[in-house]
């Protein structure tokens, strides 16, 4: 399989802290990798800059043939619009916006809005019934799967998933995890934060960082 | 999406909006009844300074018959001076005598238009409302008293080796030098003082401010020359002055209140701006550019003003008639023209109050959603 992701000596340093230091690794397409590490060991700065949320001091993140490092600001807004979709773990839904609208708003800012293909989305993550709903009227579970729903939308290349779930009870998280293997199953590339090693144990791949370096590489699924 | 997303917000944002959609209503009800009042108040106080009668007096220069003017050559010069219709009358004065041989003050002049330019006479009989009539005359009341004149008396007048005779249209009280004048139709005065197209002077009713008064004085007394234009009981200069002084008073207030609108709008803009970044951040990692983003914002904050311009609007139309009814005692129209201004303005106060959403031009979303 082709590299989607090819991150090559990767440094983040933000004053005195290398949050970054040379990170090197790749990932296929279709691949599901969990990102895992203690706390501060530079896995959510990897995906904001894999997600264009952010810019390495130095080396090289290319995603589908494009190297992030190099865009200037407008050119990361596009890239986030086309490429990535984002999976929080505070969910980050618009309040005021209904479940649908959360969606559309991804639509919104890539390019057309379409009101049938958002409603899909919501349906094929079981929140058919909750269309109308805004986020307070909506569990934990719920939201996180809006946030799938709108991460999806855009057919992006690569889903960024950060502790996805972090916030979520265990049934609801159970529900979160199945889509993920469902997309997963689907051919979508996925690169996910987490702690819970059971949830990491789900990946193609673990990569584990520490103090900002590449610790150690886990495959679970044989060589593809 | 974008009505959407604009409705959606201003949902939202509700209790906040509104207070600054009171601050702006209000703000709009008293700029637009300034405006309201600013345009109706010419013609108020117009109306008000016409019922004090002629305020200016072209004469000629020198005195005795070296001050007479010639009419036609004066009243041209006036007319290009001033065009538009300013009310005016000349006069002629000449000392008559009665059969009796007693001395009498006699005035001719236009006896139609005399009377609107000096208001304040009260005419017991009738009034003349013919320039040409040279048969009626009106008396002042002490000419009345001393000569026993009554409406219907006959009054002959000489003057040298002429004379003339009237019959008395009515008595005039004027609290002034009419009071002891005969007034009669220009021409026959002149027939009789052998004076034809002299005159001594022109009283006239001039509109505006001291500029146009010196603008008039100057053209006049340029065109006719020997004339000598003055303002009478200061009443043009203090008319233009007042105009002028409303005007400064209702540019100042209104900036004022905009100001004040706008620093209210700003506060509310600034407290929905910090809560808003979160939003921003979020908005910004699904791919919308700053200026899409702030676009919607500065959409809701448009739509705060017009909103706010329109309602002030209705609010101010009420307040400018119930104002005029206090204060002139006649209902000022509201002026639809002031609407679309008040709007302009409003708008232009609400997005110059929205400038703290500049700040979220510097949000960055990975901090934002990182939850700092």
């Amino acid at each position: 399989m082709a590299l989607l992701v090819q991150v090559e000596a990767l440094t983040k340093v933000y004053g005195r802290v290398r949050a970054l230091d040379g990170v090197t690794f790749g990932v296929e397409s279709g691949e599901w990798i969990a990102m895992m590490g203690p706390s501060g060991s530079g896995k959510t700065t990897l995906i904001n800059i894999l997600g264009g949320l952010d810019t390495p001091t130095s080396g090289r993140a290319v995603v589908d043939g494009v190297d992030v490092a190099r865009f200037d600001e407008a050119g990361l807004t596009r890239y986030r619009a086309e490429k990535v979709g984002f999976i929080f773990q505070q969910f980050h839904l618009v309040s005021y916006l209904t479940a649908v609208e959360n969606v559309m708003l991804a639509q919104y800012f890539h390019s057309m809005t379409d009101e049938g293909d958002a409603k899909r989305a919501l349906e094929r993550v079981g929140l058919g019934d909750r269309l109308e709903h805004l986020p307070a009227q909506l569990s934990g579970g719920e939201q996180q799967r809006v946030a799938v729903a709108r991460a999806l939308i855009n057919h992006p290349k690569l889903l960024l998933a950060d502790e996805p779930t972090g916030n979520l009870d265990e049934a609801n998280e159970r529900i979160v995890i199945d889509l993920l293997r469902e997309l997963h199953a689907e051919g979508h590339t996925i690169v996910m934060v987490t702690h819970d090693a059971s949830i990491g144990g789900l990946a193609d791949r673990r990569i584990e960082l520490a103090h900002g370096r590449l610790e150690q590489i886990t495959s679970y699924t044989p060589e593809r | 999406m974008f009505g959407r997303l604009l409705w959606r917000l201003l949902r939202g944002n509700r209790g906040r909006l509104t207070i600054a959609l009171v601050a702006i209503t209000a703000g709009a009800a008293v700029v637009s009844a300034l405006l309201n009042m600013e345009i109706d108040v010419r013609q108020k106080l117009g109306e008000e300074f016409r019922t004090l009668g002629a305020n200016v007096v072209v004469s000629g220069r020198g005195s005795g018959d070296a001050a007479l003017l010639a009419a036609g050559k004066t009243e041209q010069a006036i007319q290009s001076a001033a065009p538009g219709g300013n009310a005016y009358a000349p006069y002629l004065y000449v000392v008559a005598r009665t059969a009796e041989k007693r001395p009498v003050v006699l005035a001719g002049t236009w006896l139609d238009l005399a009377p609107a330019l000096t208001p304040w006479w009260r005419i017991d009989g009738a009034a003349i409302s013919s320039r040409d009539d040279a048969n009626h005359c009106l008396v002042g009341r002490n000419v009345a008293r001393q000569f026993s004149l009554s409406p219907g008396s006959s009054l002959e007048l000489h003057y040298g080796e002429n004379s003339a005779r009237w019959t008395v249209s009515g008595v005039i009280s004027a609290g002034d030098d009419e009071d002891d004048q005969v007034i009669a139709n220009l021409a026959s005065v002149q027939n009789l003082a052998a004076l034809n197209d002299r005159i001594q002077m022109i009283q006239l009713r001039l509109s505006g401010a001291p500029q146009e008064f010196q603008k008039f004085s100057t053209q006049v007394e340029s065109a006719a020359p020997g004339t000598e234009v003055r303002a009478i009981r200061q009443i043009s200069q203090a008319e233009g002055n007042l105009l002028g002084r409303i005007q400064l008073l209702v540019l100042s207030m209104s900036v004022l209140i905009l100001v004040l609108t706008g620093l209210c709008v700003l506060a509310t803009m600034a407290a929905l701006a910090m809560e808003r970044r979160a939003d921003v951040g979020l908005m910004k990692a699904l791919g919308g550019t700053i200026g899409r983003v702030v676009t919607l914002f500065l959409a809701e904050v448009g739509v705060l003003g017009a909103a706010g311009g329109v309602l002030g609007y209705i609010a101010g139309a009420a307040l400018t008639v119930w104002i005029g009814q206090r204060v002139f005692g006649a209902a000022i129209s509201p002026r639809l023209e002031v609407l679309p201004l008040t709007v302009a303005l409003t708008v232009a106060v609400a997005l110059a109050g929205a400038l703290p959403l500049r700040l979220l031009g510097r949000v960055k979303p990975a901090v934002i959603l990182r939850g700092e």
